[in-house]
C-alpha cells in the first residue's frame, strides 16, 4: 500500500518498459525493439515524493558495482482488473498519471545483461522505485504524449526530452501488456527513460519533472547514514 | 490467497535460477558462484487443481510454441525482514510449499539471446503453481533431504532430492534479503532439478515433494 499524494494505491506488481526512446537507445546500444521490453520492479523499491533513495552499500564499497542512475520516466496507473485489452479502449482501464523515477545499479544491470541473467537484481533495491508526487487522474491530461518530461541532478539539467518521443505510446503499451498479463488496480507501468541517463551519489538531490504533472524530489544517502 | 488452510498475501515471488548443477547443464549455463534470482508476478499463480493455461499467443506462434514445466521446493516468509544472517534464516520461514515454474521456453530463450529480461516468458496468467498446502516449518526437520518429483501423465519427468541444490535455504535467505526487504507471505522458489521438458494441452502434471504432499493440475488451450 502506498500513498502518492491523496491517493492511496495497492499496487500488485510494477512493469517498466526498457528502450522506449530512440536517444535512450542509442546511448544504451541497445537494439530497437519490435515490441515493448518489459520488466518488473518488485513492491518494496517504491517510496514517495521527499523521501530518500538509499544507496545501498553493497553497490557503493564495490567497485564493480559502483554506479546507481537515474531514470526519469512517465508512469500511468490501472484503474480496474482487467486483460486483454485492446488499443482503443485502454483509456477505460487507467486512473491517472505520475512520475517515476526508475533507478538502477547500471554496473550490476550491464554485468547481468552481458552474462544473459535476469535484469531482476540490479532494479529492485530497496527505495530504487520514486513515485509521485501525485496522480494525475486521466481526465486532467487531455494528450500524455505532449508532455515535456525532465531531470535535474542538483539544479543541473540530465535529462530533457518529451512524451512525445515515446517509440510505443500508451495504447500499443497496454494493449501489449494485457495481452500476456492479468493487470490489477493499481498496478503501476512505467512508460521508460528518454536519454541523458548518468549517477548519482550521496549527497545529490533529483528532481524530476512531467508538465502537468509535477516534481518528485528524492534526495541520495548512503544506506546506515539516514 | 488461499492454499491448503493457510492463507497468505504475498507481494512477490522470487525464484532461483540453476540451483541444481544437472539443471544448468541441461542448458549449457555456467553452475553460478552466487545464487540467480529473477521475480513471477502475483498474477501468475494459482492453487489447489485449478488449470494451467496454455496462452495462445504462444500455441499459435511457432516461434514460442514450447511451454515447460519446473518442480521446485518453494518457502514462505514469516515475517518482514531484511539482511538476514544464514544462521537466523529458518526463524523468518512460516513453511514449504510444492510450485511449479511454468516457463515459455522458447520465448525465454529468444529474450535471453537478445540479452533481454526474463520477464514475460515466466509471468503468464496460471504459470505460478503452489500447493496443495503449506507445511509450517517445524513438521520437515531437514528440506534440505526431499524427494522431489514430477511426473506428466503418470510418466516420470523430474526425479531428484533437494539435498542437490547448489544453494541451500540459509544462503537464499541471506543473499536474497542482502538486495531486498521480504515481506510476510512473500515466496521463494528454490530452483528445479534436471527433467524440465514440455507440456501440451491435455496434459496432467501431477508434482510430489516429500512430507510436503502431491499437486494436481491440468493444462489447457486458452478459450
Amino acid at each position: 500500500m502506498i500513498k502518492i499524494g491523496d491517493i492511496t494505491l495497492k499496487p500488485t506488481k510494477i512493469i517498466c518498459l526498457g528502450t522506449n526512446y530512440m536517444d535512450h537507445i542509442e546511448e544504451t546500444g541497445l537494439g530497437i525493439p519490435k515490441e515493448p521490453l518489459l520488466f518488473p520492479k518488485t513492491l518494496n523499491c517504491l517510496i514517495t515524493n521527499n523521501q530518500p533513495i538509499v544507496y545501498p552499500k553493497y553497490l557503493y564499497n564495490n567497485r564493480r558495482y559502483n554506479r546507481m542512475d537515474f531514470e526519469v520516466e512517465l508512469a500511468f496507473i490501472v484503474k480496474d482488473k482487467c486483460k486483454n485489452i485492446s488499443a482503443e479502449d485502454v483509456y477505460d482501464h487507467i486512473l491517472g498519471y505520475t512520475v517515476f523515477n526508475d533507478v538502477t545499479a547500471r554496473k550490476m544491470q550491464t554485468k547481468d545483461i552481458i552474462s544473459q541473467k535476469p535484469w531482476f537484481r540490479s532494479k529492485s533495491f530497496d527505495t530504487f522505485g520514486p513515485i509521485g508526487p501525485v496522480i494525475k487522474i486521466i481526465d486532467e491530461i487531455r494528450d500524455p504524449h505532449n508532455l515535456d518530461i525532465e531531470l535535474k541532478v542538483n539544479n543541473e539539467i540530465k535529462q530533457s526530452s518529451n512524451t512525445k518521443y515515446l517509440l510505443f505510446k500508451i495504447p500499443e503499451t497496454f494493449e501489449y501488456i494485457t495481452k500476456l498479463f492479468t493487470m490489477e488496480p493499481g498496478d503501476i507501468i512505467a512508460t521508460g527513460t528518454p536519454g541523458g541517463i548518468g549517477p548519482v551519489n550521496p549527497g545529490d538531490l533529483i528532481e524530476a519533472t512531467i508538465e502537468n504533472i509535477g516534481t518528485l524530489t528524492n534526495k541520495v544517502i548512503l544506506e546506515g547514514e539516514e | 490467497m488461499k492454499i491448503g488452510n493457510t492463507d497468505i498475501t504475498p507481494t512477490k515471488i522470487i525464484c532461483l535460477g540453476r540451483n541444481y548443477s544437472e539443471h544448468a547443464k541441461e542448458f549449457n549455463a555456467t553452475v553460478p558462484t552466487e545464487p540467480v534470482f529473477f521475480v513471477k508476478t502475483i498474477n501468475s499463480i494459482i492453487t489447489n487443481g485449478k488449470p494451467i493455461i496454455y496462452p495462445r499467443i504462444l500455441y499459435e506462434n511457432e516461434k514460442f510454441n514450447r511451454v515447460d514445466h519446473e518442480v521446485e521446493l518453494a518457502f514462505i516468509l514469516s515475517k518482514k525482514c531484511k539482511k538476514i544472517s544464514p544462521e537466523n534464516a529458518f526463524d523468518y520461514i512460516q513453511g514449504y510449499s510444492i510450485f511449479l515454474d511454468i516457463t515459455a521456453r522458447k520465448m525465454q530463450i529468444y529474450d535471453r539471446n537478445k540479452n533481454l529480461p526474463w520477464y514475460r516468458s515466466k509471468n503468464f496468467d496460471t504459470f505460478s503453481v503452489i500447493g496443495p498446502q503449506i507445511v509450517p516449518l517445524n513438521e520437515i526437520k531437514d528440506p534440505h533431504n526431499l524427494n522431489i518429483e514430477l511426473q506428466i501423465n503418470e510418466k516420470v519427468k523430474q526425479s531428484s532430492n533437494t539435498k542437490h541444490m547448489i544453494f541451500k535455504i540459509p544462503r537464499i535467505m541471506e543473499y536474497i534479503s542482502s538486495f531486498l526487504t521480504l515481506e510476510r507471505g512473500d515466496i521463494i522458489a528454490t530452483g528445479t532439478p534436471s527433467g524440465v521438458g514440455p507440456i501440451q494441452p491435455g496434459d496432467i502434471v501431477e508434482a510430489s515433494i516429500e512430507k510436503i504432499g502431491k499437486i494436481r493440475h491440468e493444462v489447457i488451450i486458452e478459450e
